[in-house]
């Protein structure tokens, strides 16, 4: 087996769908600067970049066209490199890592560019034409559920309290709020340049003004008497990242800055109405496929899809408080479906970095009933 | 001359107001007030907080939201330079004659020679606003008064002095009438001018008198609306205008009318107003006036106070028959000794006594009087219109027998209009009938009614002919509800319009251009289980309104105020559109339980597929028509109504309900030559897929609480109709599919209980039932 390094993470500033400073701007020009900020950040020679593999939960419009080869273009990539967009709903571009890491055991190819991206503002979630299996929709209702309804069943089944959900969102907020201020996102963020020539290079979803007392007012979100609310929901997000996948052999040889290792990947599937649930399975996978237990990770970054659904994802794997989400999470950073994957990919291997940690793991829930499973490694 | 950029100084409530009808007129205004003291505060904070106020007001002063993006914002200290393009600059700040000229020392260093500067005062005369001022800037200057507030009150009272440049006033005029939709009335100088003069000597006569004659509140308020007042009467009136204001008007009259005015004799604060400002009470702005809502155990309740007493007690609905409309009835109603035929009588008589003793010192006629009434305060009849439904000899009979003073003017016992030569005339000072001359631009159907017969008519609907080979269609049942009799004339109409004119407006001048389908016949129906009764009222609409849209000759819509439902569908099938500016428009037929079955869902779909400039396939369009319709979204003006594609993007707006008729006209007219009907729709749905796209959003609606359990039903019902019901998306679907759908869908909600129960409980109390 080859050794397969991350040998690179950069991502967009993240802002609310419509409303934030990424709302005018097009996926595909987003997406472009963050792959353009990755090549120059890395140093790689893009003639020898194999494919450019993008994650987007709906490509339909403005993320249509299979929109990876478009970014070969926009990004003045050679045309020699290949593109292909690729769908796993929020797992999508952490599934364009584990393709890239499968290629290179296959030797083919030696260097990926593995993005993600998601205009949640120009692309409704749903897409513009959702038009359902009738006869599945009405057997199979669960096939098409909404993910605030998944959260509540989560909640009801793990007994999570309202309270318990808004403690943990608070916590993310702040945690996300001082990393901020230390300027802990300053080296990944790429500032994007908008139509009008302004420059957006901050995270605009934070709500450090939360608390406990305030998320209490607001109204459920998804069910009447139910108790997740906007505030325990990762809020819709404009946003892409990316991450140069590499075997460690041509990273060596090109002297690039190799951040961590990928040990084992995995998917798994569970029920679509519990469909938070997800990165269990696939952890448990990974973990086996590592030789791993849970106690041996270091640093984990579970997306936050709901706190609802974290909270559950928590209460069966026994990871210690401190280890999870250091720099914050989705509630308060957000979550730009197709491009989270790559961010909490990329994220953790920075961590396992700066941290001086053995493991880490980058895990996340599916819409449909999914979970997705990276495990990392330092390279020292 | 013409004003193409506006200035407003001084972003309270009024200058705020009139700055968003400029805006909404979509004209570029600069609105500025002073810096306030406070230097923590940012510079432009007075007007920053006034126009996030404006964003907020209920009722809404925008038309659009858009239309705030018009606004240029600043403060009289750092942005004086942004007047020197401007044509028009309103004053509207404190009233307070010193600040007022020095803001006009200041204005005369800015402002162009041919600029126009108005104030809005509403109690300081010219003449010492102009004091001590160059004649330069008197001979561009005058009062331009707004009523309150100034989206919805069509009045402007112009106040003008012997040296006003005509050519100013001239172009504030047409401006005022074409771009804001106000009714111009030249007033004197003189206090509260015409409209604030008479409306606060009728409001204080009929507080004083209720009290007297030991009437409630509600009593009142009723008997006040037979005369064709608002329904807030004089109390609900004076709740709206703020209790704490009226201390305030009365004092400005006492001080500036002569001691031998009859305002004077009745300027003091009744007992019972004092107790309750005394105890706090402003009215609707704040914890209520005589009138007032209370909660109690989660139930808001109404209560009304007790006139002798000072005491709340819950509120009683007060509904009093119709005034007679023969005349000799209506003398004998007014003569008879009841507490509220005598109270009506009293103030009826003392208010047409005041305003017959104003002329010639407020207005040059009686005209101007009537219209500043109506305009001003709404009444449906100016007060010498009431005079001439009484009578004028009557009346100055009555005064004599009773003893009291009969105004010079009414000596003569003329009745004020008549009608000569199918004209309508009013009488001028020197006792001669004058032709009352409309301005260019305005059609009147109430003229063109004077003037000639109908050319079709039944209980629900007639035909006239407004000249130039264009017809109108008038609705004038209860509401303009539409019923059988309504839909018969409509296809009478075509016929006679294919054969003798070349065009069909459909136009009323009543408040409202339909409030929707008659419901009653439906709930007869119901009632009976006579589901074939049913099946054929929605066939007629639909054959009916489908004639309307395929007829040989162009149908331009020009609706007013509500066009709901049924009223909706009709203009859904025109041509063209030329509707007021305040035009409240939708399908709102979700709220009875029920779904467009007049060809609504398929003509506002077809509007929406045929929309270019939404990304997508067919699902987008059909989402949005299910919103839409599934909200029972109502648009608050008629550029909401366009961005809600009710209206399409070529259909136009007039600003003056006055020019509507005219204006639509002229649309019709120009879409005489080579007039094609439209070719009909052909859609192409994906059926059953869209359904279950409907249906999930249904249901996490439903989940979330944000729709009822019936309202699940009735959204699935509709979504079956704007799915395309069982189809594929690559077979063409006709028009005559589509209206099936819907009968189907109406069909079959009309026999469920959920619905029965909406529509009864609106017939019973005219609010809607969410169950």
């Amino acid at each position: 087996m080859k050794n397969i390094v991350i040998a690179g993470y950069c991502r967009s500033p993240f802002t609310p769908a419509t409303k934030g400073l990424l709302a005018r701007v097009r996926p595909d020009d987003l997406a472009a600067q963050v792959v353009k900020g990755l090549i120059q950040k890395t140093g790689v020679n893009p003639a020898d970049i194999e494919d450019l593999i993008l994650g987007c939960a709906f490509p339909e419009g403005e993320q249509g066209m299979n929109l990876a080869r478009i970014l070969v273009y926009l990004a003045e990539l050679p045309l020699s490199v290949a593109g292909m967009t690729l769908n796993r709903f929020c797992g999508s571009s952490m599934q364009a890592i584990h393709i890239a890491a499968g290629a290179i055991q296959m030797n083919a190819g030696e260097v990926f560019i593995c993005a993600g991206v998601e205009s949640m503002s120009r692309i409704p979630m749903g897409g513009f034409n959702m038009l359902p299996n009738p006869v599945l929709a009405k057997n199979y209702p669960q096939a098409y559920m909404g993910m605030g309804e998944t959260a509540e069943n989560l909640a009801a089944q793990y007994h999570i309290e309202r309270v318990t959900q808004e403690a943990f969102a608070v916590n993310s907020q702040q945690k996300t709020y001082v990393a901020q201020q230390k300027g802990l996102f300053n080296d990944e963020i790429i500032p994007i340049k908008a139509a009008d020539g302004s420059i957006i290079q901050v995270d605009g979803c934070l709500r450090p003004e939360s608390t406990a007392q305030s998320l209490a007012q607001l109204p459920t979100a998804f069910l009447a008497n139910g108790s997740v609310t906007a505030a325990t929901s990762s809020p819709l997000t404009d946003g892409a990242a990316a991450v140069l996948v590499c075997s460690e052999a041509y990273a060596d040889a090109h002297g690039l800055n190799k951040i961590a290792r990928i040990k084992a990947i995995a998917v798994s599937a569970c029920a679509p109405e519990i469909m938070g649930i997800g990165p269990v399975g696939a952890t448990h996978k990974a973990l086996l496929r590592a030789g791993l237990h849970v106690q041996d990770l270091d640093i984990v970054e579970l997306n936050e899809a709901f706190a609802a659904q974290s909270l559950a994802v928590l209460h069966d794997l026994p990871i210690a408080q401190d280890k999870v989400n250091l720099d914050g999470g989705a509630i308060a950073l957000g979550h730009p479906l197709g491009a989270t994957g790559a961010r909490i990919t990329g994220k953790a291997a920075c961590l396992l970095q700066r941290e001086n940690k053995q493991f880490a793991l980058a895990t996340q829930c599916i819409g449909g009933g999914q979970g997705i499973a990276t495990i990392l490694e330092a390279i020292s | 001359m013409s004003i193409q950029k506006v200035a407003v100084i001084g972003a309270g409530v009024m200058g705020a107001g009139i700055a968003a009808q400029c805006a909404n007129a979509g004209l570029g205004v600069v609105l500025l007030d002073i810096v306030p003291k406070d230097p923590a505060v940012g510079r432009n904070s007075l007007v920053e907080a006034a126009l996030a106020k404006l964003l907020k007001a209920d009722p809404p002063a925008f038309m659009h939201p858009k239309a705030a993006r018009l606004i240029t914002i600043g403060n009289i200290e750092d942005h004086l330079e942004l007047l020197r393009d401007v044509d028009w600059v309103i004053e509207a700040v404190l009233e307070d004659l010193a600040i007022k000229q020095a803001l006009y020392q200041k204005l005369l260093t800015v402002c162009g020679d041919d600029t126009l500067i108005s104030s809005n005062t509403s109690t300081i005369p010219l003449k010492l606003l102009t004091q001590n001022l160059p004649d330069s800037f008197k001979q561009r200057f005058m009062i331009t008064h707004f009523f309150n507030p100034p989206r919805y009150m069509r009045l402007l009272e112009l106040v003008q002095s012997t040296v006003t440049r005509q050519d100013l006033v001239a172009a504030v005029t047409h401006f005022a009438d074409v771009q804001l939709g106000k009714g111009c009335v030249c007033c004197h100088d003189t206090p509260g001018f015409i409209a604030n003069r008479i409306g606060t000597f009728w409001m204080q006569t009929a507080m004083l008198n209720a009290v007297a004659l030991n009437l409630s509140v509600e009593q009142a308020d009723a008997a006040m609306s037979l005369l064709g007042i608002p329904k807030t009467g004089i109390f609900g009136l004076l709740d709206l205008v703020g209790l704490d204001l009226i201390p305030h008007i009365l004092g400005s009259f006492k001080q500036l009318l002569p001691a031998t005015d009859a305002l004077h004799a009745i300027t003091d604060i009744t007992p019972i107003m004092q107790k309750m400002l005394n105890e706090g009470y402003t009215g609707r702005k704040g914890k209520g006036g005589f009138y007032r809502l209370q909660t109690t155990a989660g139930q808001r309740i109404k209560e009304a106070i007790n006139l002798q007493t000072g005491d709340y007690r819950v509120s009683e609905k007060v509904s009093l028959p119709a005034l007679p409309t023969r005349q000799d009835d209506l003398r004998t109603w007014l003569s008879q000794d009841t507490p509220i035929n005598r109270y009506v009588w009293q103030v009826l008589s003392k208010t047409l006594a005041y305003s017959a003793s104003l002329i010639p010192e407020i207005a040059d006629d009686y005209v101007a009087i009537d219209r500043a009434m109506r305009l001003g305060y709404n009444w449906q009849h100016g007060p010498f219109e009431l005079l001439d439904l009484i009578g004028v000899a009557w009346f100055t009979a009555q005064l004599m027998t009773e003893d009291r003073t009969v105004p010079a003017l009414l000596s003569q016992n003329k009745p004020i209009y008549q009608i000569t030569a199918r004209n309508l005339t009013a009488l001028d000072l020197s006792g001669q009938y004058q032709p009352i001359v409309r301005a260019p631009g305005m059609l009147l159907l109430s003229d063109i009614k004077r003037a000639k017969p109908a050319v079709l008519h039944n209980a629900s609907a007639s035909l006239w002919d407004i000249g130039d080979g264009v017809a109108c269609l008038e609705f004038h049942s209860k509401m303009n509800t539409l019923d059988r009799d309504s839909l018969l004339l409509i296809r009478q109409s075509i016929e006679k319009v294919s054969s003798d004119f070349k065009a069909l407006v459909i136009y009323n001048d009543a408040d409202n251009f339909s409030a929707g389908a008659n419901l009653t016949l439906l709930v007869t129906a119901i009632h009976q289980r006579d589901w074939l009764a049913v099946e054929e009222l929605i066939r007629q609409g639909q054959q009916t309104y489908a004639a309307l849209k395929y007829a040989p000759f162009p149908v331009v819509g020009a609706p007013s105020g509500l066009a709901l439902g049924g009223g909706c569908e009709v203009l859904l099938h025109c041509d063209a559109i030329q509707a007021h500016a305040e035009l409240y428009m939708g399908l709102v037929e979700v709220g009875v339980g029920l779904v467009p079955g007049w060809g609504g869902c398929k003509e506002y779909l077809r509007r929406w597929l045929s929309f270019s400039k939404r990304p997508g396939g067919a699902m987008p369009a059909i989402a949005q028509v299910f919103e839409t319709i599934g909200m029972a979204k109502v648009s608050k003006s008629a550029a909401e109504a366009k961005e809600l594609l009710f209206l399409a993007a070529s259909d136009g707006i007039s600003m003056n309900k006055e020019r509507l008729l005219a204006d639509a006209k002229t649309k019709a007219l120009a879409l005489v030559s080579n007039y094609h009907a439209q070719e009909p729709a052909v859609f192409q749905l994906p059926g059953e897929s869209a359904k279950a796209a409907m249906a999930l959003a249904i249901h996490n609606f439903h989940l979330a609480g944000k729709i009822s359990a019936y309202d699940v039903e009735i959204s699935l019902s509709l979504a079956d109709v704007l799915s395309g019901g069982i189809c594929d998306i690559t077979l063409p679907l006709t028009e005559t599919t589509l209206l099936n759908l819907e009968l189907q869908a109406f069909v079959h909600l009309v026999k469920q209980a959920g619905t029965v129960a909406r529509l009864e409980h609106l017939l019973a109390t005219g609010k809607p039932l969410r169950n």
